[in-house]
């Protein structure tokens, strides 16, 4: 009997192999799909682009999001790094092969213009950085907005982080990678909210590894907002596509 | 059976006219056949295996001794001396001259004699992988569980195998039941969280047959370190996996003349690279096989073969699976042989394969071919030291309606009964693979790699010599072979489009004429004091190519080393009658390797370095404990000097120090 059985389970698949010219068992798969489905408290940016920043109005945030170039013309590139924080590309080597991105020289120096921004906004992304429009950044422990204390009014006394000089991870031109070098941005940035995104090298391509806590944000005009970042990789499995969670006023 | 006293020609004739006569059974006779010939043969021909039927340098059944083409045959017991979980653990500690290194994302390379990737052939029961990864097929597929011999052989076999044979063929022959039950049950453990788990059942009846195989293997990703200012690309991280191989054959036999045989797999793997969406590779497998004596002397095989190959993203946010690519072969075979009573054996074929790739790197989504050919052999044993084989095959290609003719020739003299000289010339070809015609895709930033789709197919023309010589308690084998590779077909010199100096582009295309030469010798002994020794020498010399204007290339892979070696010692005692010991020491020596490298991969103005890569030799001791008929206790020390490297270069073992292993394994079916 078992025999039998072994001998029918066998020749059925043998069967249905023999019409499969393009395969068997699609049904193992789901189907990219371009079309992002946002829950109410969502919104999605594709921030792929490296040469791009993005601007979110929380308050308007279902309107979508303004795009801006970042500024990488410039005519005296320099192999000296600029006496002050200028805004431009940096050019640096990194240890990509190595001990990583801690390990890094500078090599050049390209001032450029001012990033331009849109007359209203609250916070920007590029890739996996995000900035913030003169607001502090606290990381809670919580993992879900809807579990965050009724008012933000319970984060006063957390110690929340400004943005800050930085011209070592936006990357901008990647076009020398494997040889270690990447051009950045220099601008301000926010370490705490920018760290809903980690990216490691080695190994290359680089890993990217989500930090899924809800981060508060406290802007100039003492209004907060509840951040967290949901999903960074569309259907496709391009990264840096961006769902994020938001509670605006909080 | 009758035979074998090898003293007089006229017997040594009997005993091929036998031989060739049971080979008429084919696979059913292959077991049968060598025990039984073990039991009688001579002590020096069973002590290296001279006696056991291989099939892959002719296609059909010779004794190993006398297959006029060399091939090195790794047999079950050298399986359990290495303790090997896949190809890779196993042909780097067997066989010199062969070495896996990585590419880009950690991806396995495998190099043998100068030929890698889609060089060398990989078929399982005589069956094509489908898929490929870097060139490579996936090695972790290639489970020695339930794997009763490898047969390989190295050189151009295009005339009997087709494309992709150019530098060889490795063919993975796994066991078939002769109990009437048997049932296995197997596992390991080792550092990094490693376990290896395997079952096997079989079922022997007069008519029917059943093997069922189910192994898991896992281990954790792990961080090993580099010391700084390394001078090239290295690893930080391993990639473990996370594995699963299940396999199914069932064996008809209606009468003594037909043999019925259906198989199905699944293999299914999950490697995380990134933490939130790990890989995952599936195979699907099935065929059915018919063997057919017509009479004593026609036998004909008719099979049909499937196999799929998925590589898929696994989202774990989304929990979506989405698949990006998938390899599907279909391939129906006809093989017929024709026995003379003088020993000569006629071979006609003919196959035709529908191949079908989808990936998202080409531009149109999908991609197929189909593939006929036919080829004849003719095994002429022109006296008892003279034996001839021919053999012509025509490959047609509906993609671009391209076509190969390909011949081999390949001769054995046999001057004194324990000495067999080869010689032999064959021709190795590659047809473009449909990646290499199409795809389109972005190299993680750095150029674009575009398919060609006027590729030709690449050439080699192979020139092998060699001899073996057994004498009382030792055997000894060596090799020389030059091979003239035209037309390589490669990624060429990266390149800018006019009036484009950002974006770089890598084409595939056919690269200028280099040679591969090189030999290899190996001596084995056996004592009655219960110690065997094998020691193996390989030189390989890899004239890397440029391309037809003299550039540079840009190497995908590490080239083969000059120099390497393997060695293994036992010693193997049964103490009382529940109670056995094996020990064994095995090792191997790689020389170091110089590869010449782009300094400035965008900007190739700036010339090339060379960038050293040092030698390294490792050793694996192993313990195996026989306790009862049923039990078998193994512990290994891996890595047993603690070899651990400065720089985890791409052709360096990935091993952070000595690993201790330690298995059991129980024939549940001789506790009864």
């Amino acid at each position: 009997m078992r025999s039998k059985l072994l001998t029918l389970v066998t020749f059925a698949l043998l069967l249905s192999s023999l019409s499969a010219c393009h395969g068997i068992l699609d049904e193992l798969y789901d189907k990219p799909s371009d079309e992002v489905t946002l829950k109410e408290g969502q919104l999605y940016v594709d921030a792929s682009s490296w040469t791009d920043w993005y601007y979110i109005d929380l308050a308007d945030a279902k309107k979508g999001f303004v795009r801006e170039e970042i500024p990488q013309e410039g005519d005296q590139q320099s192999m000296n790094p600029p006496s002050s924080k200028a805004e431009g590309l940096y050019t640096y080597w990194y240890d990509v092969f190595g001990e990583g991105l801690s390990k890094h020289e500078f090599r050049c120096f390209t001032p450029t213009e001012k990033q331009p921004e849109p007359e209203s906004w609250h916070i920007a992304v590029h890739r996996n950085n995000v900035r913030t429009n003169g607001g502090a950044v606290y990381e809670t422990s919580y993992t879900s907005i809807n579990d965050l204390p009724e008012s933000s009014e319970a984060f006063a006394d957390a110690t929340f982080t400004e943005d800050e000089w930085n011209e070592l991870d936006v990357w901008t031109v990647q076009a020398q990678m494997l040889q270690g070098l990447i051009g950045n941005q220099g601008i301000k940035i926010n370490p705490v909210l920018s760290s809903w995104l980690k990216v490691s090298l080695p190994p290359v391509p680089p890993v990217f590894t989500l930090n899924n806590h809800v981060f508060i944000v406290r802007f100039e005009d003492d209004t907060y907002a509840a951040l967290q970042l949901e999903n960074y990789q569309n259907t496709a499995g391009v990264k840096c596509h961006l769902i994020i969670n938001y509670k605006y006023p909080y | 059976m009758t035979i074998i006293k090898l003293k007089t020609k006229s017997e040594k004739l009997k005993v091929r006219v036998t031989t060739i006569r049971m080979a008429s059974n084919f696979y059913f006779s292959l077991l049968v056949f060598s025990f039984s010939l073990l039991c009688n043969a001579q002590k020096n021909d069973s002590t290296f295996y001279l006696n056991d039927v291989v099939v892959t340098g002719t296609r059909t059944p010779k004794l190993l001794k006398d297959t006029p083409i060399q091939t090195r045959l790794i047999t079950s017991a050298d399986i359990e001396k290495v303790d090997a979980t896949n190809a890779e653990d196993l042909l780097q500690q067997e066989m010199p001259g062969v070495e896996f290194s990585y590419a880009m994302n950690q991806l396995k390379h495998m190099n043998l004699c100068g030929f890698g990737g889609q060089g060398i052939l990989f078929l399982v029961d005589g069956e094509r992988l489908a898929g490929e990864t870097m060139d490579d097929v996936d090695f972790t597929r290639l489970n020695m569980a339930n794997v009763e011999r490898i047969e390989i052989v190295k050189g151009a076999a295009s005339a009997l195998y087709g494309s992709n044979a150019g530098g060889g063929v490795i063919n993975i022959i796994t066991k078939e039941g002769t109990e009437p039950w048997t049932l296995n049950l197997n596992g390991r453990l080792a550092r990094h969280n490693e376990r290896r788990y395997g079952a096997s059942y079989g079922v022997n009846g007069t008519h029917l047959k059943n093997m069922l195989n189910v192994n898991h293997t896992s281990i954790d990703n792990f961080d090993v370190d580099n010391a700084p200012n390394p001078a090239t690309q290295v690893v930080a991280t391993v990639y473990g996996d996370r594995t699963w191989n299940i396999k199914d054959r069932l064996t008809f036999i209606p009468n003594d003349r037909l043999r019925i045989i259906g198989r199905a797999g699944y293999f299914y793997r999950e490697q995380t690279r990134t933490a939130d969406t790990p890989e995952r590779y599936r195979d699907f497998s099935a065929g059915l096989r018919g063997l057919w004596n017509i009479t004593s002397n026609d036998n004909l095989e008719l099979s049909y073969s499937f196999d799929q190959y998925d590589k898929s993203d696994y989202h774990k946010i989304t929990h979506m699976d989405v698949r990006d690519y998938r390899n599907v072969q279909n391939i129906f075979k006809g093989l017929f042989n024709h026995y003379w009573q003088t020993g000569n054996i006629l071979t006609v074929g003919a196959d035709f394969m529908h191949d079908y790739l989808m990936n998202k790197n080409l531009g149109s989504r999908t991609e197929s071919q189909n593939t006929f050919d036919a080829f004849a052999q003719y095994d002429w044993l022109i006296n008892t030291q003279w034996e001839m084989v021919g053999a012509v095959r025509y490959d047609y290609f509906s993609d671009c309606k391209d076509s190969q003719f390909t011949p081999k020739l390949s001769v054995r003299y046999q001057p004194i009964s324990n000495l067999n000289l080869r010689f032999g010339y064959g021709m190795g070809f590659r047809a473009p693979a449909l990646k290499e015609k199409y795809y389109n895709f972005d190299a993680a930033g750095i150029w674009i790699i575009r398919g060609n789709p006027d590729l030709k197919a690449e050439l080699s023309h192979n020139f092998n010599a060699s001899a073996d010589y057994t004498n009382g308690h030792y055997n000894f084998t060596i090799a020389a072979y030059y091979n003239d590779v035209q037309n390589k077909l490669a990624t060429g010199v990266p390149h800018y489009l006019p009036g484009d100096d950002k974006q770089l582009y890598l084409d595939y295309t056919n690269l200028a004429g280099y040679s591969v030469y090189g030999g290899d010798a190996t001596v084995q002994a056996r004592w009655d004091n219960g110690f065997s020794a094998r020691l193996s020498y390989a030189y390989t010399n890899e004239r890397l190519p440029k391309d037809k204007s003299g550039n540079t290339i840009n190497n995908q892979y590490i080239p083969a080393r000059h120099h390497s070696l393997t060695a293994r010692i036992d010693w193997d005692k049964q103490f009382t009658k529940n109670y056995g010991l094996r020990l064994s020491l095995n090792g191997r020596f790689l020389s170091d390797v110089k590869n010449v490298e782009f300094i400035d991969y965008y900007d190739i103005s700036k010339g090339t370095s060379t960038i050293h890569y040092p030698a390294y030799t490792y050793w694996k001791f192993s313990a195996v404990q026989h306790i009862g008929k049923a039990f078998k206790v193994t512990t290994a020390l891996d890595n047993l000097f603690n070899y651990k490297p400065k720089y985890h270069y791409y052709n360096s073992p990935l091993t952070d120090g000595i690993n201790l292993m330690v298995g059991l394994s129980a024939d549940i079916d001789k506790l009864f």
